[in-house]
């Protein structure tokens, strides 16, 4: 037989070369940080008012709503699923809250528009789960019949919110906006639900191998349901923040939502095909979007630059996260085992 | 050797299966105690999956009886089959990369914090994984990812989850194929230890040398019925291959003469691609039928798509027809009159959602391609491809509507070889041609390689099935962690006894 | 008894022959179009005039175009979120070289030319641009081109505040604007130009190399690389191909419109994915055809026309559209699974 023989150099050599793309992954996955660092740090020379905590305090305040949507729609994502419908819920929900639940006082009007958000959520999990359509299309034309209901019951006119409302988006609890205690409240919620409950752990599982997870018993449509109704949630939640913000909605509110929520969850480096994500990285990514925005603001850039800037940054953080999949594959890939000299012995 | 209770923790009996109206086991029976660790052999075909499977809750039997403790054993599934305490570690492990390792282990059924409450109790998990962690050797804490872990430790995790759920007997199927030779004898110590513990094992492996040294008894299986067994210790590896064939050879493969020539058509110089393929070299002839044997992982298919231009490669020269040849690119491999059939013709032979003749004709469609605009001459395209599948003996009329997803296995396979065969090419790469395909589709396989080099074709013929390559081959070529490490002579072999050696090179290399 | 067996009989065959022929066909879309209009003409018999069928017609044209270029990116199991910003961007651009208000070719006898060729290298570029990134760059294409969405958005308002103090760039040349709106033997220039497309993009698909190549990719990229199939480059060009599409679909709109407008086609994006999926094509790759999603574009354009003539308005439609594309959607599932017990 003969016996293979490997120079201890050849070894050293390769090893070194792997640590070099180990090096390389490590710098990749920090780059959403120090994107974010650079970003405030290029706003802080631009503007002097902009490193300060009033500042910090206006962007949370302005991110919330999406930061909520996108929060609901991490757990879609990572199922590898989508929520084209989510700025559609908003409307609806915004819609039957202003019109006919005007007079409710908010503590039942709020929840009944929260739980619109849950039904059209469930349809969609129906229609995923047990018809088999696409998320993708499910999902788009339940964007498509919202729209439309809404548009229909506001007659496509601008609908106003009452004064309880308003009153509501301006007030402060011990130094905070309400807006920023219900982002904080989902933020913690969501947080705890798929770090430490059986269902949040399931839901990474589905994602990465749905076969896999049905082998283990886990119970894949149940799952999936519960997903796009947490996404229905979200988004109507999303909806009434936004709403107590700015007290009225046009024939426009809510549209074409989906893609900046979207682009928050991936820039917070959730993936499209599903089992990677976190609460902590879509928070992240809708923050990092808000404060480029204001930072754009605060140091008088021409606002038609904003949407330029905001969709140049989601591209890199795309790109970076593009590269750092292909090198952790090809870490991974190395099926061949060809034993370490020590291991001769 | 131990001896064992006359209680036996699992006995199967009478054990009857069929797919499709074809039998694939006859009256399967074995019996199983606790702390032994029982070996199960047989060529690719012999039943060995379907039995596991049916024990392991994934497929049920058509008859027959198991118990386990005693108690009828009737799993309705793998869940079942695990909380019944029967766990079955398959070759591709069942493990999600983006957890760790205490949730794999919890995955279907977390210990929560109260009944209210849905919270996991995370001391309560890492508690027992630690504890099973330490009963499989493994030292890493149990928050680790997956995806952190080698293909050996990832093992061990599978065991670790198996003894989580109380498994009493535990089957691993071929698990050292991906495996380091020092991740092999830990692995080996771990069943010796939870052997001590009264754990019984079912060790299924095409490696004899550690079926040999790591069972207490063997059982033999051949198409679908035991055909004998024995002590581990009293049954020799001859017998156990005589046990494994049964049959003479010859009669399984179609008569040719041979046709080799001195005439070389690929010729392959010291290729080597750090952690892939080490040193290669060899020449394949004209009219010549070049075998390559390994085990997976040995580096075989991955040479293959080097040649093919799909993988790069750092050194090495190759020349087809005495031209330089770089291998960066298939269209250029194509171009040169090379061809491959990939292993997995699923994924990457198949448009699976296409017709028989769009998948025969898409190697060629270049070649019937006008100068205007592409434009497809489609009366010659449709002659020819309907005169590849005849060739091949597709049994369908249909070929423009039947769709690749609804053929048999062999008549997928037809499929992969009429659409190179149209290519008519000068080197053809097989890589497990006969995979999972019938005997007598097998048979027909075969018939168009001997009709390939009499044409005067070269072929090269990746195999994990020794008995194939012996019955066709005019040379074998053995692959084993990324080297050539033994080259056999038609002369050589032809008998037993030559195969019995081949096995043994096999063992070696991993031993 | 026996009156009520021959009955059951009937039913089972009608049964079987509305499986065969009517879910299963590819022209299920058609005959659902045929139905609405059926359905609908007793109440709305306006339906049956010229007038509405040129109005269908001169609404689905420009769309029908873009569609079909999203047809071909989703043949190779991508997609093309981009196609309205390119609308967007090449209108602008376009109209700022050739609009008599300033534009930087004004008066010069190649305005319109040059306008064109402005067009169609904006199209071409953002498509080259797309393709590149998602193959070379493995980006995952729905990321890509949703990037590239906000950013040419964002771009073309930019561009018209540079070039005008209004929302929108006119004066744009008559020659130019015959081109969207004039006619050649009494038929509307642009039903020439789809007219054309559709039928250059039918023979691409069905007749050449370039177009099984595409379905080859959709169906299996692995197993069509190894077949031989150059498999970056016709990703790259099927992106291309849709973003020339949707600068000739530019062309088409500007020209109606007679003006340059920055938020052109932006209620349309997803009207166009609607339209080729409702038409049968899937969004995983390796199924589709140019006239499935002829039929897609018709039906999408005749609900919209009859709900404008009942007077519930475009904005009702979005509704209905939703509605149809979910029947169509589980059409489909069941289809599939029909297919599948077979």
């Amino acid at each position: 037989m003969t016996r293979s023989t490997l120079h201890p150099a050849g070894a050293r050599a390769r090893k070194a070369g792997a640590d070099g793309v180990r090096a390389q992954l490590l710098l990749l996955e920090l780059s959403p940080l120090i994107l974010f660092a650079i970003v405030v740090v290029l706003f802080g020379l631009a503007a002097d008012r902009f490193l300060t905590l009033a500042t910090l305090n206006n962007v949370v305040i302005q991110a919330a709503h999406i930061a909520i949507i996108a929060i609901g729609m991490t757990f879609v994502l990572l199922t590898a699923g989508i929520d084209l419908s989510v700025g559609a819920i908003m409307y609806v929900v915004v819609a039957i809250v202003t019109l006919y639940l005007g007079d409710l006082p908010l503590a039942v009007s709020f929840p009944i528009g929260l739980l619109v958000g849950l039904l059209i959520g469930c349809i969609n999990g129906f229609f995923i789960v047990v018809v088999r359509v696409a998320p993708f299309i499910t999902t788009l034309a339940t964007l498509f019949i919202g729209r439309g209901v809404a548009l229909f019951m506001t007659d496509t006119a601008m609908v106003f919110a009452n004064d309880d409302v308003l009153t509501l988006g301006q007030t402060d609890w011990l130094g905070l906006r309400s807006s920023i205690w219900v982002f904080g409240v989902v933020f913690v919620v969501a947080f705890v639900v798929l770090r430490s409950t059986p269902f949040g752990r399931q839901v990474y599982a589905v994602g990465q191998d749905p076969a896999a997870a049905a082998k283990a018993g886990l119970k894949v449509p149940l799952i999936l349901f519960g997903v796009y109704a947490i996404s229905g949630v979200c988004a109507a939640l999303g909806g009434l923040v936004s709403l107590t913000q700015v007290a009225a909605a046009s024939s426009t509110f809510g549209f074409q939502k989906e893609f900046p929520v979207i682009a928050a969850a991936v820039l917070g480096g959730t993936s499209l095909f599903g089992g990677r994500g976190t609460v902590v990285g879509t928070a992240f990514g809708a923050l990092l979007i808000q404060t480029v925005e204001t930072g754009l603001v605060m140091s008088n850039t021409d606002p038609y630059a904003y949407p330029l800037v905001i969709a140049g940054i989601i591209f890199l953080a795309v790109l970076v996260d593009a590269q750092r999949t292909r090198i952790a594959a090809r870490l991974n890939r190395r099926k061949i085992r060809i034993d370490d000299p020590q291991d001769r012995g | 050797m131990a001896h064992f209770a006359a209680k036996p923790v699992l006995a199967v009996e009478g054990l009857n299966k069929s797919f499709f109206g074809v039998q694939v086991l006859f009256d399967v029976g074995f019996t199983l105690c606790p702390g032994e660790v029982l070996g199960l052999v047989g060529e690719n075909g012999s039943g060995k999956s379907t039995t596991m499977n049916i024990l392991g809750g994934v497929h049920p039997r058509d008859s027959g009886r198991i118990t386990l403790d005693g108690a009828p054993y009737e799993p309705r599934g793998p869940r079942d089959a695990v909380e019944s305490g029967v766990a079955f570690i398959h070759q591709e492990l069942n493990l999600f990369e983006n957890l760790s390792i205490q949730e794999n282990i919890f995955i279907a059924d977390f210990p929560r914090v109260g009944r209210l409450l849905p919270f996991i109790r995370r001391k309560e998990i890492a508690e027992r994984t630690r504890a099973v962690l330490e009963m499989v050797d493994l030292d890493v804490p149990p928050t680790m990812p997956v995806a952190r872990l080698s293909q050996g430790e990832r093992q061990l995790v599978e065991i670790a989850k198996a003894l989580a759920a109380g498994a009493k007997v535990i089957i691993f199927d071929e698990p050292t194929t991906s495996l380091t030779r020092r991740e092999t004898e830990r692995l080996f110590d771990i069943i010796a230890r939870l052997k001590a513990q009264g754990i019984a094992m079912i060790y299924i492996s095409h490696i004899l040398g550690d079926v040999k040294q790591l069972c207490d008894r063997i059982v033999v299986l051949r198409d679908g019925a035991v055909v004998g067994g024995g002590r581990a210790d009293e049954l020799g590896i001859e017998r156990i291959i005589a046990l494994m064939v049964g049959r003479e050879i010859d009669q399984l493969f179609p008569p040719r003469a041979p046709c080799v020539t001195t005439e070389p058509l690929l010729e392959v110089r010291g290729l080597s691609q750090p952690d892939v393929v080490r040193n290669i070299s060899f020449t394949l002839h004209r009219g010549e039928i070049l075998g390559i044997s390994g085990l997976m992982g040995s580096g075989r298919s991955e040479l293959a798509r080097i040649l093919f231009g799909l993988d790069p490669h750092a050194e090495g020269e190759i020349r087809v027809g005495g031209e330089p040849y770089a291998a960066t690119d298939p269209i250029d491999a194509m171009r040169r009159g090379i061809a491959f059939l990939t292993e997995d013709r699923r994924a990457e032979g198949l448009m699976l959602e296409a017709s028989i003749a769009d998948n025969i004709a898409l190697p060629s469609l270049r070649d019937f391609a006008g100068q205007f605009a592409g434009w497809l001459r489609r009366p010659q395209l449709t002659a020819q491809v309907v005169q590849a599948a005849d060739q091949v003996r597709i049994n369908t009329r249909d070929h423009a509507r039947m769709l690749a997803k609804n053929l048999s296995g062999g008549n997928q396979q037809k499929v992969v070889l009429a659409k190179w065969l149209l290519r008519a090419p000068r080197v053809f790469i097989l890589d497990e041609p006969t995979r999972g395909i019938d005997v007598g589709a097998k048979y027909e396989v075969y018939k168009i390689m001997n009709q390939m080099v009499a044409d005067g074709a070269g072929v090269l013929f990746i195999s994990s099935e020794m008995e194939e390559l012996i019955g066709m081959c005019d040379r074998i070529l053995v692959m084993s962690r990324g080297e050539i490490t033994a080259v056999h002579e038609r002369a050589e072999f032809s008998s037993e006894r030559i195969m019995e050696s081949a096995l043994r090179v096999g063992m070696d290399a991993v031993r | 008894m026996s009156a009520t067996a021959v009955e059951a009989g009937g039913g089972a065959g009608l049964r079987r022959f509305l499986v065969r022929h009517v879910l299963m066909s590819e022209y299920l879309v058609l005959y659902l179009s045929v139905l609405y209009f059926l359905a609908i003409w007793p109440f709305v018999p306006e339906m049956a005039t010229a007038s509405t069928a040129g109005n269908i017609l001169s609404a689905m044209l420009p769309l029908l175009v873009v569609a079909i270029g999203q047809t071909i990116v989703l043949i190779i199991a991508g997609i093309d979120l981009s196609v309205t910003a390119v609308i967007a961007m090449a209108s602008v651009v376009g109209a700022s070289i050739m609009t008599g208000d300033g534009g930087y070719l004004a008066g010069s006898p190649f305005a319109v030319p040059g306008g064109i060729v402005a067009f169609l290298v904006i199209g071409g570029a953002v498509g080259l641009f797309n393709g590149v990134c998602s193959t070379k760059l493995r980006m995952p294409s729905f990321i890509v081109t949703l990037t590239m969405m906000m950013f040419l958005s964002g771009a073309a308002l930019w561009y018209t505040t540079a070039h005008t103090e209004t929302s929108s760039i006119a004066a744009l040349p008559s020659a130019f604007v015959a081109i969207g709106g004039g006619d050649v033997a009494g038929i509307p220039n642009a039903l020439w130009v789809a007219l054309a497309v559709a039928v250059a993009m039918h023979l691409l698909l069905s007749r050449t190399l370039f177009g099984q190549w595409l379905y080859a990719i959709g169906r299996n990229r692995e197993a069509a690389r190894i077949s031989g199939v150059p498999v970056d480059k016709v990703i790259i060009w099927a992106f291309v191909i849709s973003g020339l599409l949707a600068a000739l679909a530019s062309i088409l709109y500007t020209g109606r419109l007679e003006t340059g407008t920055p938020v052109l086609g932006r209620r349309f994006l997803l009207d166009i994915i609607g339209a080729a999926v409702i038409g049968g094509t899937s969004l995983f790759g390796g199924h589709g055809k140019v006239v499935w999603t002829v039929f897609g574009v018709l039906f999408l354009a005749m609900i919209n026309a009859s709900l404008d003539l009942i007077g519930l308005g475009h904005d009702f439609a979005v509704g209905v559209k939703g509605a149809v594309i979910l029947l169509a959607a589980v059409l489909d599932a069941a289809r599939r699974r029909v297919l599948a017990r077979q």
